[in-house]
């Protein structure tokens, strides 16, 4: 864009040549030593001793019973956000009650939270020495150090994504067109599968893309309620520690690099997303007429 | 279908949006609900449709209370000011939403759904954006498929807030007359808000001026603009020139409630006579400006006080008398109505 109009730049609201140059190496030189530096670093670890012992790591069973693990946890988590998401969204955006900022607080705690903090959460509810431990324990329940336990830790983690996306999106497109729906005599379903779901699906999609790579590599929340069971307990990013700790370099970084690659695919599926959604809005406007 | 409103009330908090309003809306009539901002009647609107909940009151629909009734049972068409079209669907889907989303039963088979959708847009003269998405219309096309939108489920009332309201001034007059035409043509009970006089005047039947959550007058637009009730309507409706009894002298002695204390008299600029010699109750002004501009000529006069005093006059008039700023003049109402003084606004 710049190098098109830098024939007519005009000097009035433009700094001068070597700001703009320094910002935008600064900016690079952190680019790369942040982001791209440890990126390459994970893939050369892990392929330090060639592809045989990688695919070796990421055979093994311990390994594959990590990543079914994580997603089981993450096919669990997901829908649910998906659900309360824009349940709660629906509600913030379209609806005045007493309460409201309340929600809105309550929705954005866990980024306010520390991840080991809502782990801790769970623990002290639903662990042995919890609130509902002993009942729990009566009907041979497990929650904690168990699968469910960590789904409840990365359902928690993962809230926010999809209603932080949506509430600003429903919120900028008002009321008036569930009002049109309504009048014209369709129910409340209807009006939300025909008239608010379109109208959100991209942004949907897109916290839903969040709260998936979330849920995939949250370690914090998980790694307090599952008690680490090789095997049985143990996600991607557990794992990845545990070999890590055990000096098994090549094994943690092939596990590594299986998450960098998720964040890879993440960030692809984003930029497509955003495409899409950005040339569907460009071609429903295309053509302007003035009548 | 005529629609009875019975003493509703409405408040926002602390804001009385309306104040015990009756009014009744005849079959076939088209009414505009005009005012300035704020003063309740898209409050009212709104509650026609089932929009809002009134606090007290009633909304019968011929003769039928239809206070408690759902908005999707109203029967009634709603077009937004900021047209509310969806924005996903192309303009046919937009026309055919209201029939696609009836229950199994009443739901007319696809044919039959082309069939009227393809009429509405014949009718509001758009079948040719058909394919077209909201976005890719202008404005003025946007108000147009809403309305043919609000047409397609055979309402029994049509309700109308600001429908002109975010066009330009070029594409509502246009709009305004076709309109006018197509109530006409399908003589729905219609009523429309609107803060634009002259859009009410032109276009409605009956107007319904409301100011502060109350109506002030009722009436058919010449007996509003020409028989304000109150000091408001008069100045609602055009421009005025007031002249205080207290001040003026004997001016205020044109119309009724002459010689009572503090009366005022509300003159329209088109009824204010220009003179150049003084006669019996006419005031000494200074002629400040003139622009001539269009069939109607605007002179701005200063009273010996100080007070501004606008005046109307005919292209031809003036090319007769060729008045020059600067000139001593002398004005009389051909016509004044008089208001008490402690009622005006």
């Amino acid at each position: 864009m710049h190098s098109l109009h830098s024939s007519k730049r005009s000097g009035a609201t433009d700094e001068p040549a070597w700001v703009r140059w320094l910002l935008t190496v600064a900016a690079l030189v952190f680019l790369a030593f942040f982001l791209l530096l440890p990126l390459a670093a994970v893939f050369t670890e892990a392929l330090r001793k060639g592809w045989d012992l990688y695919w070796e790591a990421l055979k093994e069973p311990e390994a594959l019973s990590a990543i079914k693990l994580t997603l089981i946890i993450t096919a669990i988590a997901v829908p649910l956000n998906l659900v309360f998401g824009v349940a709660a969204s629906w509600a913030i955006a379209k609806f005045d009650f007493k309460g409201k900022s309340l929600l809105i607080t309550l929705i954005d705690l866990p980024f306010s939270v520390s991840p080991v903090v809502a782990g801790l959460i769970y623990v002290l509810v639903f662990g042995a020495q919890g609130w509902l431990g002993p009942w729990l324990a009566e009907h041979d329940i497990k929650i904690i150090f168990a699968v469910p336990g960590m789904v409840l830790a990365t359902v928690f983690v993962t809230f926010p994504f999809v209603a932080r996306e949506l509430i600003p999106l429903m919120e900028a497109q008002g009321t008036d067109e569930e009002q049109a729906a309504l009048v014209l005599g369709a129910s409340g379903w209807q009006t939300f599968w025909k008239v608010t779901l379109p109208n959100i699906k991209w942004g949907l999609l897109y916290g839903v893309i969040l709260s998936n790579a979330r849920a995939m590599g949250e370690f914090g929340a998980v790694s307090v309620v599952s008690g680490h069971i090789r095997g049985l307990t143990n996600t991607v990013p557990l794992h990845v520690e545990i070999l890590y700790n055990e000096y098994n370099f090549v094994a943690a970084f092939a596990c590594a690099s299986i998450l960098a690659l998720l964040a890879l695919v993440t960030l692809a599926v984003k930029t497509w997303v955003e495409w899409r959604s950005e040339r569907q809005m460009a071609a429903e406007q295309a053509v302007v007429h003035d009548h | 279908m005529s629609i009875e409103i019975q003493s509703v009330a409405k408040r926002f908090g602390n804001f009385v949006a309306l104040d015990n309003v009756d009014l009744k809306v005849e079959t076939g009539e088209l009414l505009a609900l005009l005012g300035p901002s704020g003063c309740g009647k898209t409050t009212l609107l709104r509650i026609i449709a089932g929009l809002e909940t009134p606090d007290a009151g009633q909304i019968r629909f011929h003769g039928e209370d239809a206070t408690g009734t759902h908005v999707r049972e109203r029967q009634v068409g709603f077009v937004f000011q900021h047209y509310a079209l969806f924005r996903h669907m192309t303009v046919f889907e937009n026309v055919a939403f209201g029939l696609r989303v009836r229950p199994r039963q009443t739901r007319p088979p696809e044919a039959e759904i082309r069939r009227r959708v393809h009429e509405l847009l014949e009718l509001v003269q758009l079948d040719w954006l058909a394919d077209r998405y909201p976005a890719q219309l202008s404005g003025g096309q946007r108000q147009r498929i809403a309305l043919a939108r609000a047409l397609a489920v055979e309402p029994k009332v049509l309700l109308l807030d600001e429908p002109f309201g975010a066009l330009d001034t070029k594409v509502r007059k246009e709009l305004r007359r076709w309109l006018k035409r197509l109530h006409n043509e399908v003589h729905v009970t219609s009523v429309f808000v609107t803060h634009d006089q002259e859009e009410a005047l032109e276009v409605a039947d009956r107007v319904v001026v409301m100011n502060k959550g109350k109506i002030e007058q009722v009436g058919t637009p010449e007996q509003v603009y020409d028989t304000p009730a109150t000091p408001f309507v008069y100045q609602f409706l055009g421009d005025v020139n007031l002249f205080h009894s207290r001040v003026h002298g004997g001016f205020a002695e044109v119309g009724e409630h002459a010689g009572a204390e503090g009366v005022v008299a509300y003159v329209r600029p088109h009824d204010i006579e220009l003179l150049r010699e003084p006669a019996a109750l006419t005031l000494p002004a200074t002629l400040d400006h003139i622009r001539a501009i269009g069939p109607v000529v605007r002179l701005e006069l200063r009273l010996d006080n100080g007070d501004p005093v606008e005046a109307e006059l005919s292209r031809e008039a003036y090319a007769d008398k060729r008045y020059l700023a600067g000139e001593r003049l002398h004005i009389r109402p051909r016509t004044a109505q008089n208001f008490v003084e402690d009622y005006t606004i």
